[in-house]
Order: structure tokens, then C-alpha cells, then sequence
């Protein structure tokens, strides 16, 4: 199997193959890395850690330093969705592409492959690792283009969590009453 | 005090932040005979939200979604320890009077007073908060050693979290007390918590 650089004419990559005609069509070091290791794809388990969901990859591509995940996993990751249009949430849409210095987005064969490190370069969300003998985590931060509605216009972040029957409850299901939220701890 | 203000409208969400989940927060739930909502967040998720770095902490949160007030320390009384004291008595009649009176309360903010009360998330917050996620999960995971790692890490990024502190330290209960004593201390006239603001800015004309 061989990844190549270029996408596939899929409908997922129209953005990326429109920016093909102003951006100089280097090959993105990412890719060429990916590429010498091809053998491997999709061999290595990871958990990622977001917010409160803690999901199981079971394939990613072979990279030392990055994260790439099959495109279809992404919305179970992190919730967002790839469109035409970028890697999107609700009414946020981030362009995505092949292209560029740090590329979000690889091809290699019939799969699209989605860089989370690279989207949270881009999105300036933070992440760590702990890696070493069977641990493969990648935790990261809130992603902060998320968090606007919060920090300039106060809107209530939502949440689901589980009562004590762990039973799932939403915030926004109380809307249309005033609420107090506590947070207090046994500590 | 909540069945008479549920009775005006108000619900009331209790969340623990409590990585080690029902089995540390439960029996205080019962102790209060808690009738209002009450989760369990073992990952501190609506701290890391909200930003918050303390509890017990509350956020008003009017009908709309909007938050009119955020992140207050919401004890009922003041208490003292020894030669220390923390907490007010001045938080129930705030909670009281927006209850009662909603958006004409004179202690809600708009949410352009909220936007400029609200704090600024830094790379080094939101990198402890990374590292917080990951030692909450590998000591469910009951990986506690590799979890103290990342907890130190949280600390050393965030400092001013009291939160990543108070939790890392109810893991070794006999230093935890000492442990807080000493922060506290060493707050040296900084607030605990931020004064309570009272009553808001006069809304703009």
C-alpha cells in the first residue's frame, strides 16, 4: 500500500482540491514521512482523552510526533464532522486541508486521515501524551474557538453527566428555568 | 431553603468533582438529602469549562442559557478555622433577590459585564488542563503513579487552581489538611476567592 500525497477526487476533499490551484503543490513533509512507513498503517491503538469522552482508536498512522486517526473516526473523537466545508460543530466550521505546512488532512489509499495534533496546532488547543510499553493516550484541552459562546457572550456551556444512578442529564434540558449550578467536591 | 425556591422557579444542579466518582461523593449527597440535581463528574469537566478552580462554587444561569453571575464561593456562613476564616453569609440573599426578581435583579450582569468578568484562558491553563484529564484518567485506570505525574504537571502550569491541588492531595488524607493549611497561608492577603460584588453595576442606559 502506498499513501499518496495528492487526495483522491472524493467529495470530502473539494475544499482541499480548490486550494490545489493557489497554493504551491509541494509535497507536505507529513505525507513523505507517513509514506517510508506505509507498511504499518492503521497498526497502533490509541486512546484520546476530550473534555469528558475517552475513545479507542484502533488504527492510526505510523508518526512519531502526530496523531492521525481515519476521518470516520473524528466525530466520535471530538464530535466534529468533516463537510465540504472544513471539520465542523454545530455552526463552526474549520477549513481543512491536504495542503500547507502542517496539513489536517492525508490520503492514503481509499482513506481520508485526520491530524488531531495538527487541528489543535491550528485551533491553539492543547495536548499531552503518555506513551510507553502498552499506553498510548493522547489527552487534550478544550479546544477555545468552542468556548467563545462562553467568554464573549456568556452563554452556559452545556454538559451531560451522569446522576447518581448514572443516569445521563443535560443542562440545556432546563432551560426556560433559572438554575444554579454548584460544584463542590468531597475533598 | 431550595424547596422554597424551587417553588419560584429555580432548579438547583449539584456536580462533584470527584474523580473518584459516587463512591467518594455519594455519602454527602445522602447526608444532605439532596432533593435537587445531583451529578457525579469525575473528570472535573465543568470546572474545565467553566474555568473554575475552586469549590464549592456557584454560576446563576438565567432562563435563556445566560450566565448572570460566575464562579462564587457559595458557602451560606463564614467559617473559621483556627486564626483562618473563609466563606459569607452574603451569597443566599443575592441568590434570593435574582430568584425573585430575575433580570431586574441589581445583582445580575449583563452579558457584556459577564464577557469582561470572565478570565482569560492562557496556553499554560489550558496545557494543565490537558494534563489533568490525563491523570484523572490513568488513576481510574488505577495507574496512580503515572497519574501523579501528570497532576504534578497540572499543578506546576496552574498554580493558582485550588482545584488540581485539593484533588491530588485527597489521595494521601493524612498530609491533605497540612497540604491546605499551607496554601492557603501562603495566599498572603490574596483572596481565596474573588470578593463577591455586590450589587452589580448599574446596567447601561
Amino acid at each position: 500500500m502506498k499513501i499518496q500525497t495528492r487526495p483522491e477526487p472524493a467529495p470530502i476533499l473539494a475544499l482541499a482540491g480548490s486550494m490545489l490551484l493557489t497554493l504551491n503543490a509541494s509535497v507536505p513533509a507529513r505525507s513523505a514521512q507517513s509514506a517510508q512507513s506505509a507498511q504499518s498503517i492503521g497498526s497502533t491503538a490509541v486512546t484520546v482523552l476530550y473534555l469528558d469522552r475517552a475513545e479507542t482508536v484502533e488504527r492510526t498512522l505510523p508518526d512519531p510526533t502526530d496523531l492521525w486517526i481515519p476521518e470516520i473516526e473524528l466525530t466520535r473523537v471530538n464530535g466534529f464532522t468533516l463537510k465540504p466545508e472544513g471539520a465542523c460543530l454545530e455552526d463552526l466550521c474549520i477549513p481543512v486541508s491536504t495542503e500547507g505546512a502542517d496539513p489536517i488532512l492525508s490520503s492514503s489509499g481509499d482513506e481520508t486521515w485526520f491530524s488531531l495534533t495538527a487541528f489543535a496546532r491550528k485551533l491553539d488547543q492543547a495536548f499531552v501524551t503518555a506513551r510507553g510499553g502498552e499506553r498510548n493516550l493522547w489527552s487534550f484541552s478544550p479546544i477555545p474557538v468552542t468556548q467563545a459562546p462562553f467568554f464573549d457572550r456568556a452563554m452556559a456551556p452545556d454538559f451531560e453527566l451522569p446522576d447518581r444512578d448514572g443516569d445521563p442529564v443535560r443542562l440545556s434540558e432546563l432551560r426556560g428555568s433559572k438554575v444554579l449550578l454548584l460544584t463542590w467536591a468531597s475533598w | 431553603m431550595y424547596e422554597e425556591l424551587k417553588d419560584q422557579g429555580l432548579e438547583i444542579v449539584a456536580v462533584a468533582q470527584d474523580t473518584a466518582g459516587e463512591e467518594a461523593a455519594g455519602p454527602f449527597y445522602d447526608a444532605a438529602k439532596a432533593t435537587f440535581t445531583t451529578l457525579i463528574d469525575r473528570q472535573h469537566l465543568v470546572s474545565s469549562l467553566y474555568d473554575m478552580v475552586n469549590v464549592p462554587t456557584g454560576v446563576m444561569i438565567d432562563e435563556e442559557g445566560r450566565v448572570v453571575r460566575y464562579d462564587e464561593g457559595t458557602y451560606t456562613r463564614t467559617y473559621q478555622a483556627g486564626n483562618l476564616s473563609f466563606g459569607t453569609d452574603e451569597y443566599v440573599p443575592i441568590l434570593r433577590d435574582w430568584v425573585a426578581k430575575g433580570a431586574a435583579s441589581e445583582y445580575v450582569f449583563t452579558p457584556e459585564q459577564m464577557a469582561e468578568r470572565l478570565p482569560e484562558r492562557d496556553p499554560a491553563e489550558l496545557e494543565a488542563d490537558a494534563h489533568f484529564r490525563m491523570a484523572t484518567y490513568l488513576f481510574e485506570r488505577g495507574e496512580r503513579e503515572a497519574a501523579e505525574v501528570h497532576w504534578s504537571e497540572a499543578q506546576r502550569l496552574h498554580p493558582e487552581s485550588w482545584n488540581y491541588h485539593r484533588q491530588d492531595w485527597s489521595f494521601t488524607p493524612a498530609e491533605a489538611g497540612a497540604n491546605w493549611v499551607r496554601k492557603f497561608q501562603s495566599l498572603e492577603g490574596k483572596p481565596y476567592y474573588a470578593p463577591l460584588e455586590k450589587p452589580a453595576e448599574a446596567p447601561p442606559e
